[in-house]
C-alpha cells in the first residue's frame, strides 16, 4: 500500500503554481468578533474531502454487469456478490455500507466521469488543476481561495485541518486558515506578551518575515476563539450503532479530523469552508485490499459526520465534497494495481442534496487511449458549489465558467 | 543591509544548516570569499561528524506471520532501526563541522524523495541515503545511473513489479517528471516506452538489493525521447540526463530549493551553463558564487528541519543523546518533516506553507524543549549587554527589524527567553 500521507500535495514541481498568498492582516479585533457572532443558522458550510493519490474510480462506482470491467482487471474487479448494487448497472464498492446508507436515504450524488479537458496524469499537475480549477494555465491561487478573496477577511472563514495548508485556501490576497489536529495550545504570561512583540507588524519585513510574523500572531487570534471550543467533547452521532457497518480499524485520521470540524461547526464557528483530506490512493500495487480500508475509511467518516451534524442544529446547511486528482487506469498492470489515470466519479452528500447519478458513466467500450472519458467537468461541480452552498457569483472565482449540476435542492 | 553581513548568512543557513558557536564571527573576519570557500569545501576529516557512528542495522527479513511471538520481536527490531537511522542522520547535521555534504545529502533526500513509510525497512533507506551522500556533488548522470536502480526507489516506486506482460508506469513517471525532467516535457508514450525499459528488476525489500533478470527484461527496440534503440535502467538515466531539459529541471530544483522558492530562476544566472557537463559540485559553485547571493529579494523560508538542526547547531546538542528522542521526533512530525519520510514523491512543501500559526505553535515547543536541553553557555556566560550582538552571531542571523531587536533587548536579563525569542523571530525563521 503506497502511503501518499494526508499532508498537502503543495506544488513543488517545476513550472508548476506554489500556494502564495498569506493572511497579512491583523486580527485581534477580527478574532473576538468571531466569538460574538456565531455563523447563523441557516448559513450553509461546504467540507471538502481531498482524497490524494488518484482514486480507482472504476473500483469505488463499480459497473458490476460490464463484461469489459472484469476482463480489463481480471484480478482486482470485484464480484457482484461484494458490492453494494446502487442501481442495475453500478454499484458501490463493498466497504462503504456507510455511503450507502445515505444513499438510501437519497442524500448522496454521485457525478461520474468528472475530470476535465485534456487530463494530466500527473499527480502534482492534476491535484494543481483541481485545487486551482484552472486546467490550462498554471496558476498559485486556489479556487476557494479566490472566493475568500471576494470576502470580507475573517481568519475563521476557511479553515483546513493540519498544519499545512493546501492550494485550494490560497487567495491571491488572503488564504484560510490552518488548525493543527489536537488544537492549540497557546503561550501564556509574560512569554506571550514576548511573541506578541517579535510578531508585530512592521514595513521593514520581507514578504516572507511578514508571513511568519503573521503566523506567530494568528497563534494568539486563532486560539483564543478556538481552544475553548476544541476541549469540548465531539458531538455524538445521533442513530449510528458503536460499531459503523462492520468497518474495521477504528478511527480513522479522516475522522479525527471531521470530529474536530463537527465540534467546531456545532460550536457556531463562524466557518463557511472546510477542508479535510485523507492520503494513500496511489494504488499501482496490490490494490484491493488497500483500497477498500481507504473507501471504508471516507465512507465511515462521512457517514458518522453526518449523523453527529443531524444531532445539532446544522444538519441542513452542511454539505460535503469528496474528490481525487484523478481516476486511474482500466486495465489493471502485473502488480494487481493500477496507473494513472483520467476522470473518476466525485460525491457530493448532505441533506439537501437530491441523491443520485449525475453525468454519464464512461463507457469501458469506448476508451481514449486507454482511459475513461471525462463527462462532466469538475467546474461544473465547483460552479454549483460555490453558487447555492456558498451564495456568491461563481464568474469571478471559475472565470466564467457556464456549466452547473443541479444535485441541490433549493432552500 | 550589511551586505556582507547577509551573504555569510546565506552562506551558513542555505549550504550548511546554520553556524556553530563562533563560526560566524569567525566568518566575518575571513571576509566573504574565504568564508565560501571554507563552507563549501569538504575537509578530509571533520572532527564532528567523526563522533557519530554508523548505525546498526540488519537484514530483518520477510514479515513473520501476525500474532506469531517472532512478529513481536521483528516489530521491535524495525522500530527500534527506523529510530536509530534517524537520529543518526540527525546527528550527522547537527555535528558535522563542515555540514555542506550533509545538507546536499538532505537536498537530494527530497529530490528523490523516498518515504520510510512504504519501503518499512531501515537498511535499504540507509544506503541509498549512502548512495546520496556519495554522490551528492558528484557527476549526476553516476547519481541518476545509481539512483534508477536503487532497492529503496525501486520499492517506492513499485519498479519490482513492472512487467512485460503488464507495465507499472510508476517509477518510469516520477523517473522523468520529478527526477530529471520535469512534468510536460515527455509524452504519455514515453512513459510507456520507459516503463518497458525498465522491466527485468526485482529487488529484496528488506534488503533494497537489486538483480537484473535479463529474461523478464523487454528488450525490444523502443523510441523514446525520439531515440530509437533497446534500453536498460542505465540507458534510460543516460538517454534522459542528456537532454538540455534535465539542465534547466534541476537547475530549477537547485534554485528553488537553495535561493527563492517564490521568484523563478532568471536565465542571467550561471547556474544552467554551470551544470552543462552534470558536475554538481561545479553547478552549487557557481550558485554559491552567483550575484543572487548578495540580492535581498532571495529570501527563503527555513524547513523544520533546517531550523531544528540550526537550533541543535547553536545550543551544541545531540539529537540522539537527548533523553526522550522520540519526542524529538513526534514534534518534527507535528511540524509536517520527518527525515526518511517525504509525504509524497514529490518531497517536502516549501515557502509559505511552512508559515503556519500550527507551526509556530510547534517551534515554540521544540525550542523550549532544546533550551533545556542545550549548552545557552555562548549568551549566558556574557554580561547582559553583550548578549544581543553575540545572540545575531551564534545563529547567524543577518540583520534584526528594530521591532525584534527592542523585543530581544528586553530580555536581555534571561538567556533562555532570548534564545527562545531568537529563534522563533520571523528573522530567524526565514532566511533573510
Amino acid at each position: 500500500m503506497d502511503t501518499l500521507s494526508r499532508r498537502k500535495f503543495l506544488q513543488l514541481t517545476g513550472g508548476a503554481a506554489i500556494a502564495a498568498a498569506a493572511p497579512m492582516l491583523t486580527m485581534e479585533q477580527i478574532a473576538q468578533a468571531a466569538k460574538l457572532r456565531p455563523l447563523a443558522l441557516g448559513t450553509p458550510i461546504l467540507v471538502v474531502i481531498t482524497l490524494y493519490g488518484g482514486n480507482d474510480g472504476l473500483n469505488t462506482v463499480v459497473p458490476y454487469k460490464d463484461p469489459l470491467y472484469f476482463q480489463a482487471r481480471p484480478d482486482i474487479a470485484y464480484a457482484p456478490g461484494d458490492l453494494l448494487p446502487l442501481d442495475s448497472e453500478l454499484a458501490l464498492n463493498g466497504s462503504m455500507t456507510g455511503m450507502k446508507a445515505l444513499w438510501d436515504r437519497g442524500k448522496v450524488a454521485i457525478v461520474r466521469g468528472v475530470g476535465y479537458p485534456s487530463p494530466d496524469l500527473s499527480h502534482f499537475t492534476s491535484m494543481a488543476i483541481w485545487q486551482s480549477a484552472s486546467p490550462i494555465h498554471h496558476i498559485s491561487s486556489g479556487w476557494l481561495g479566490r472566493w475568500l478573496d471576494t470576502q470580507a477577511r475573517d481568519p475563521m472563514l476557511a479553515i483546513s485541518l493540519g498544519s499545512v495548508l493546501p492550494p485550494l485556501l490560497a487567495g491571491n490576497n488572503v488564504a484560510g486558515s490552518a488548525l493543527p489536529l489536537g488544537g492549540i495550545v497557546v503561550p501564556t504570561g509574560s512569554l506571550a506578551l514576548d511573541c506578541q512583540r517579535i510578531s508585530a507588524a512592521t514595513t521593514t519585513d520581507s514578504k516572507l518575515m511578514a508571513t511568519a510574523a503573521t503566523s506567530l500572531r494568528n497563534l494568539f487570534d486563532l486560539s483564543s476563539t478556538i481552544t475553548p471550543i476544541l476541549q469540548q467533547p465531539a458531538p455524538q452521532p445521533l442513530d449510528l450503532p458503536t460499531a459503523d457497518g462492520g468497518v474495521a480499524g477504528g478511527n480513522s485520521d479522516l475522522q479525527q479530523q471531521l470530529d474536530v470540524v463537527a465540534k467546531l461547526i456545532a460550536a457556531g464557528s463562524p466557518t463557511r469552508v472546510w477542508s479535510v483530506s485523507l492520503g494513500g490512493f496511489d494504488t499501482h500495487a496490490n490494490e484491493k485490499g488497500a483500497q477498500s480500508i481507504l473507501l471504508g475509511n471516507v465512507s465511515a467518516s462521512i457517514s458518522r459526520f453526518m449523523s453527529q451534524m443531524r444531532g445539532t442544529s446544522r444538519a441542513n446547511d452542511v454539505v460535503v465534497l469528496a474528490y481525487s486528482e484523478f481516476g486511474r487506469r482500466v486495465k489493471a498492470n502485473a502488480s494487481q494495481g493500477t496507473d494513472h489515470g483520467t476522470s473518476g466519479p466525485v460525491f457530493v452528500v448532505g441533506e439537501r442534496i437530491k441523491g443520485g447519478f449525475y453525468g454519464d458513466q464512461p463507457t469501458l467500450s469506448k476508451l481514449i487511449a486507454g482511459d475513461l472519458a471525462v463527462t462532466t467537468d469538475f467546474r461544473d461541480i465547483y460552479a454549483t458549489l460555490i453558487e447555492s452552498v456558498l451564495k456568491s457569483p461563481a464568474n469571478a472565482v471559475l472565470d466564467n465558467w457556464k456549466g452547473r449540476t443541479n444535485f441541490l435542492t433549493k432552500v | 543591509m550589511d551586505l556582507q553581513r547577509l551573504e555569510t548568512a546565506r552562506l551558513f543557513a542555505r549550504f550548511g544548516f546554520g553556524p556553530k558557536p563562533g563560526d560566524f564571527a569567525n566568518a566575518l573576519k575571513a571576509g566573504v570569499e574565504a568564508t565560501r570557500s571554507q563552507l563549501l569545501n569538504t575537509p578530509q576529516y571533520d572532527r564532528g561528524l567523526a563522533t557519530v557512528t554508523d548505525p546498526e542495522l540488519s537484514d530483518l527479513g520477510n514479515f513473520p506471520p501476525m500474532g506469531s511471538a517472532a512478529r513481536a520481536a521483528f516489530n521491535a527490531a524495525m522500530k527500534s532501526q527506523r529510530q536509530a537511522l534517524l537520529l543518526w542522520w540527525l546527528d550527522r547535521m547537527a555535528l558535522a563541522d563542515n555540514a555542506f555534504t550533509e545538507r546536499m545529502t538532505w537536498f537530494w533526500h527530497g529530490h528523490w524523495a523516498t518515504s520510510i513509510g512504504k519501503v518499512g525497512y531501515a537498511l535499504p533507506m540507509y544506503l541509498q541515503n549512502q548512495t546520496l551522500r556519495t554522490n551528492a556533488l558528484g557527476d549526476f548522470k553516476t547519481q541518476a545511473r545509481m539512483m534508477i536502480t536503487d532497492g529503496a526507489l525501486q520499492y517506492w516506486l513499485d519498479g519490482g513489479a513492472n512487467t512485460v506482460a503488464a507495465p507499472n508506469e510508476n517509477l518510469a513517471r516520477e523517473f522523468m517528471e520529478l527526477f530529471t525532467l520535469g512534468v510536460d516535457r515527455y509524452l504519455e508514450i514515453d512513459v510507456q516506452a520507459v516503463a518497458r525499459a525498465l522491466t527485468g528488476y526485482r529487488v529484496i525489500r528488506s534488503s533494497g538489493a537489486v538483480t537484473f533478470l535479463p529474461k523478464k527484461h523487454d528488450s525490444s527496440s523502443l523510441n523514446i525521447l525520439g531515440s530509437s534503440g533497446t534500453f536498460n535502467a542505465e540507458g534510460i538515466a543516460d538517454l534522459v540526463v542528456a537532454r538540455d531539459d534535465c539542465a534547466q529541471f534541476i537547475s530549477d530544483r537547485i534554485w528553488f530549493r537553495f535561493i527563492s522558492s517564490t521568484i523563478p530562476r532568471p536565465e542571467s544566472n550561471p547556474i544552467k551553463t554551470a551544470f552543462a557537463q552534470r558536475d554538481i559540485s561545479k553547478t552549487i559553485n557557481a550558485l554559491a558564487s552567483s550575484s543572487a547571493m548578495s540580492d535581498p529579494q532571495y529570501s527563503l523560508v527555513k524547513s523544520p528541519i533546517d531550523w531544528f538542526v540550526g537550533l541543535c547547531r547553536a545550543l551544541n546538542i545531540t539529537p540522539s543523546r537527548l533523553a526522550k528522542p522520540e519526542q524529538v521526533i513526534n514534534f518534527l512530525d507535528k511540524l509536517g518533516q520527518v527525515l526518511f519520510a517525504p509525504p509524497n514523491v514529490g518531497g517536502w512543501p516549501s515557502g509559505e506553507a511552512w508559515l503556519t500559526a500550527a507551526g509556530a505553535q510547534y517551534r515554540l515547543q521544540v525550542a523550549q524543549l532544546l533550551l533545556a536541553n542545550g549548552d545557552t553557555a555562548p549568551i549566558a556566560s556574557l554580561p547582559s549587554p553583550a548578549r544581543f550582538d553575540a545572540m545575531s552571531d551564534l545563529l547567524g542571523v543577518a540583520n534584526w527589524s528594530l521591532r525584534t531587536e527592542r523585543a530581544l533587548r528586553g530580555v536581555l536579563d534571561d538567556p533562555n527567553r532570548l534564545i527562545l525569542l531568537a529563534v522563533s523571530s520571523p528573522e530567524y525563521i526565514v532566511s533573510a
